[in-house]
């Protein structure tokens, strides 16, 4: 039911906060540049692991290798 | 409707913070791309905000760059001889090092969150724009579901409210910057507005 007490609060929660969003400028300033994140290739180290096993031996390459860096 | 669909469902503000995330880290990974310059350049904004203003800002400074003047600039403060002016690196801002243990506990969230690492990246993960670009995943669940507000606050206050709002700063300040002056302002700026979210939705 919409009206449940226990939905009452977050929806409260969500509704003051998406109208902060709203006043940051945040909305107008980046709607050009939404393409921007979204669409292009990821800039830099981070990449899903969703094959768990590769993100895992990726990381523990890494480990090692840094192990072997600091001397 | 109320009741759950299995399609993630990403808030519009949820996308704009993203959005935002995923511009500062391709501002912040590389020298720009000419499809960057242009993205820049085509932003609009409105001057009512601070971020509204930096976003401005740096839509007006990027038309008056050249691309070689761009990279030029990106160079200087963040690659160097040895280094560039600024270390943007969150084990650098948090002890003073690289590779320090800031840097392992984030690979221990990374682990907990399926968040890997790309085979071809070579800095550490706790590059500033790493870390933005992980902000926008766990937001709009590139890395899986959606994570909730939560935790995505959790990956926050640990890894970037901590030191990001300082690198911004220093950004803003740094000898060399004048076309990435801007990204230090709406760094700053969406830092603010993250930090007092967050602190909202406690």
């Amino acid at each position: 039911m919409k009206t449940d007490n226990k939905i009452k609060s977050p929806r409260r929660e969500t509704a003051s906060r998406r109208e902060f969003f709203k006043m940051t400028g945040l909305g107008a300033a980046i709607v050009g540049a939404a393409a921007a994140g979204a669409g292009a290739q990821p800039a830099s180290a981070a990449s899903p692991a969703r094959d768990k096993d590769a993100g895992y031996r990726e990381t523990a390459h890494v480990k090692r290798y840094y192990e072997l860096a600091k001397y | 409707m109320e009741l759950g669909t299995s399609e993630p469902v990403v808030a519009e503000e949820d996308r704009l913070r993203a959005d935002c995330y995923a511009l500062l880290a391709r501002l912040l990974a590389a020298p720009p791309t000419g499809e960057l310059i242009e993205l820049v350049r085509s932003i609009r904004s409105a001057p009512g905000t601070p971020l509204g203003r930096a976003f401005g800002n740096l839509a007006t400074t990027w038309r008056q760059a050249t691309p070689s003047s761009l990279k030029d600039e990106y160079s200087v403060l963040f690659i160097g001889v040895t280094h560039g002016e600024l270390i943007p690196y969150l084990s650098y801002y948090l002890t003073g090092f690289l590779h320090e243990k800031p840097l392992a506990d984030l690979r221990g969230d990374m682990q907990r969150l399926g968040i890997g690492r790309r085979a071809d990246a070579s800095d550490p993960e706790d590059h500033i724009a790493a870390l933005c670009e992980m902000m926008a995943g766990l937001i709009t669940g590139a890395f899986g579901m959606p994570a909730p507000l939560a935790e995505q606050r959790r990956f926050f206050d640990r890894h970037i409210g901590c030191w990001a709002p300082r690198f911004f700063e220093n950004l803003q300040a740094a000898k060399a910057a004048s076309f990435y002056m801007p990204v230090g302002a709406i760094g700053d700026a969406f830092m603010n507005v993250e930090t007092e979210a967050f602190a909202m939705a406690a």
